[in-house]
């Protein structure tokens, strides 16, 4: 699913964000990208998600070269991958219904169905019963599933989510990640950054550890 | 394609009411530069008008040497009457001149009854064409006649028709240079304002991006915003026109009667009503996109 050779990215002379990083994660695979801050993690998230360009090497997702991609390319690729974010990037001026909805509008897909599956995946975080309130009356763990059910509404084939947990309390993160679990027991590609150990020890699946822009583990 | 219209407007009133101050702003400088807009264009086109009845109206006289051969007053009578500005040619004789002299200024009569000869030269009176007549077209008529042999001397009410004339084009052309300054600044400040409304949605466009929005989506409810604001203060620029029309009228009946008819001032024409709605809307639109443009 997602493959990188010899990725470096400079931001100035000589200070490398991310340092020759050549990995793979597989179709369907859930892996975590862990490191202290300052790693990198979030410039390669940045670069997974073509907010960036790699200075060097290359970054091939589900078959496309990142650095090759043309405007409309890319968001056609972004259309195939869900993101989450630590502060969660809800619209505050939505509902939450309108917040889930949103992603499928821009698809053109009937109104019929745009309703019908944002109710599904509204339910499946169980947030079903919340469809009208707007962000600001949601807890952070509300929040972030309104951020997951967002990126999962269009069926994406990769979920990328960088810090999830960052805003949440021990119970809650865990909770979320077994959100992640059943997501990628459906067949979709996840990859988390989170600089929580434990977490990722308690999840118990690969992890790349990421060390100053460098790919220190890989297991 | 209904629907993403719907959308873009629905967010672009959404975001002028969350905005109204600025909104406020920008679309009162619209109505400002199209106000002085359509000022210049009422003015212009009512003293076109003004211009165009009095050139209507003007004589246009053409006095003949006492010796002139009856075969030269044929040429002249000829020439006139073959201009298409001329309606009809009256031919006056010395004698008539010297006796319409006497009706209308009996009390002068007297100074022309011991005079040996007739000083009133013959002449032929034109009238002009009801319609249709320009006033550049009548002073080469008058400069050929003028050179014809028999010819003493040409009069048509010439010096204030062309004053009104070129006064008539000069409030066009400062008119446009001034709107046209106004627009642009007006122009700018629409572009200003999408541009803070742009800024306040930072972080809904980012999504909008990382959902993969098509950059039409993302841009459309901006431009439509612009548009909007040029739309309505188009609109409003035509309201207070009228307004100020009519408080011309109410406020110069009577002052003004002599030179012409108050009441018959007219508004300007529907080519101009679009024009003023239409370039709103245009100033708009290209303030939006200025703005959204630096979306990519």
């Amino acid at each position: 699913m997602i493959v990188i050779e010899g990725l470096s990215k400079l931001y100035a002379r000589d200070v490398f964000a991310l340092d020759d990083i050549t990995l793979s994660v597989g179709r369907g695979e859930f892996a975590f990208l862990t490191g202290a801050s300052g790693a990198g993690k979030t410039t390669l998230f940045r670069i997974l998600l073509r907010q960036e360009l790699a200075t060097l090497g290359r970054v091939i997702v589900d078959g496309r070269d990142l650095a090759t991609l043309s405007p409309r390319e890319v968001q056609r690729y972004r259309r195939t991958v869900g993101f989450v974010f630590q502060d969660f990037k809800l619209i505050q001026r939505k509902t939450v219904f309108e917040n889930v909805i949103f992603a499928l509008r821009i698809l053109g897909v009937p109104d019929v169905q745009q309703r019908r599956r944002t109710f599904q995946v509204l339910k499946w975080v169980g947030l079903q019963h919340r469809a009208n309130a707007y962000p600001i009356e949601l807890s952070g763990g509300e929040q972030q599933r309104v951020a997951i059910a967002r990126a999962l509404v269009n069926e994406p084939v990769l979920v990328l989510a960088d810090e999830p947990t960052g805003n949440l309390d021990p119970d809650l993160s865990l909770d979320i990640m077994n959100l992640f679990r059943e997501i990628n027991a459906a067949g979709t590609t996840v990859l988390v950054a989170t600089h929580d150990r434990e977490l990722v020890r308690h999840v118990g699946r690969r992890a790349i550890m990421l060390d100053r822009g460098r790919v220190v583990e890989s297991a | 394609m209904i629907r993403g219209l719907r959308y873009f407007v629905s967010e672009a009133f959404l975001s002028l009411w969350r905005g109204r101050r600025s909104s406020v702003l920008s679309t009162l400088t619209i109505t400002i530069a199209l106000f002085m807009l359509g000022l210049f264009l009422l003015l212009g086109a009512n003293l076109e008008r003004v211009v165009d009845e009095w050139g209507r109206s003007a004589e246009f006289s053409v006095y003949l040497r006492d010796d002139a051969a009856p075969s030269e007053r044929e040429a002249i009578q000829r020439e006139l009457a073959q201009d298409g500005s001329i309606a009809a040619v009256e031919s006056v004789s010395k004698e008539a001149a010297l006796e319409r002299f006497r009706r209308d200024f009996p009390e002068l009569a007297q100074a022309t009854a011991g005079a040996p000869d007739n000083p009133f030269p013959a002449s032929f009176e034109a009238r002009l064409q009801s319609s249709g007549v320009d006033v550049g077209a009548l002073a080469t008529l008058a400069a050929r006649i003028g050179a014809m042999p028999g010819v003493a001397d040409v009069r048509y009410d010439r010096r204030w028709l062309d004053r009104l004339a070129s006064l008539s084009a000069f409030v066009r052309y400062a008119g446009f240079v001034l709107a046209g300054v106004l627009v642009l600044a007006a122009g700018l400040t629409v572009t200003n304002v999408v541009r803070l409304a742009l800024y306040a949605r930072r972080d809904e466009v980012e999504i909008m991006e990382l959902v993969g929005a098509p950059m039409t989506f993302i841009r459309g409810p901006f431009v439509c915003e612009g548009i909007i604001q040029g739309g309505i203060g188009g609109a409003l620029a035509l309201v207070a026109l009228r307004v100020a029309l009519e408080l011309a009228k109410s406020r110069l009946a009577g002052m003004a009667g002599v030179m012409f008819e108050v009441q018959s001032l007219s508004f300007v024409p529907g080519a101009s009503i679009a024009l003023l709605l239409g370039g709103g809307m245009l100033v708009g639109c290209l303030g939006g996109l200025v703005a959204a443009r630096r979306l990519r």
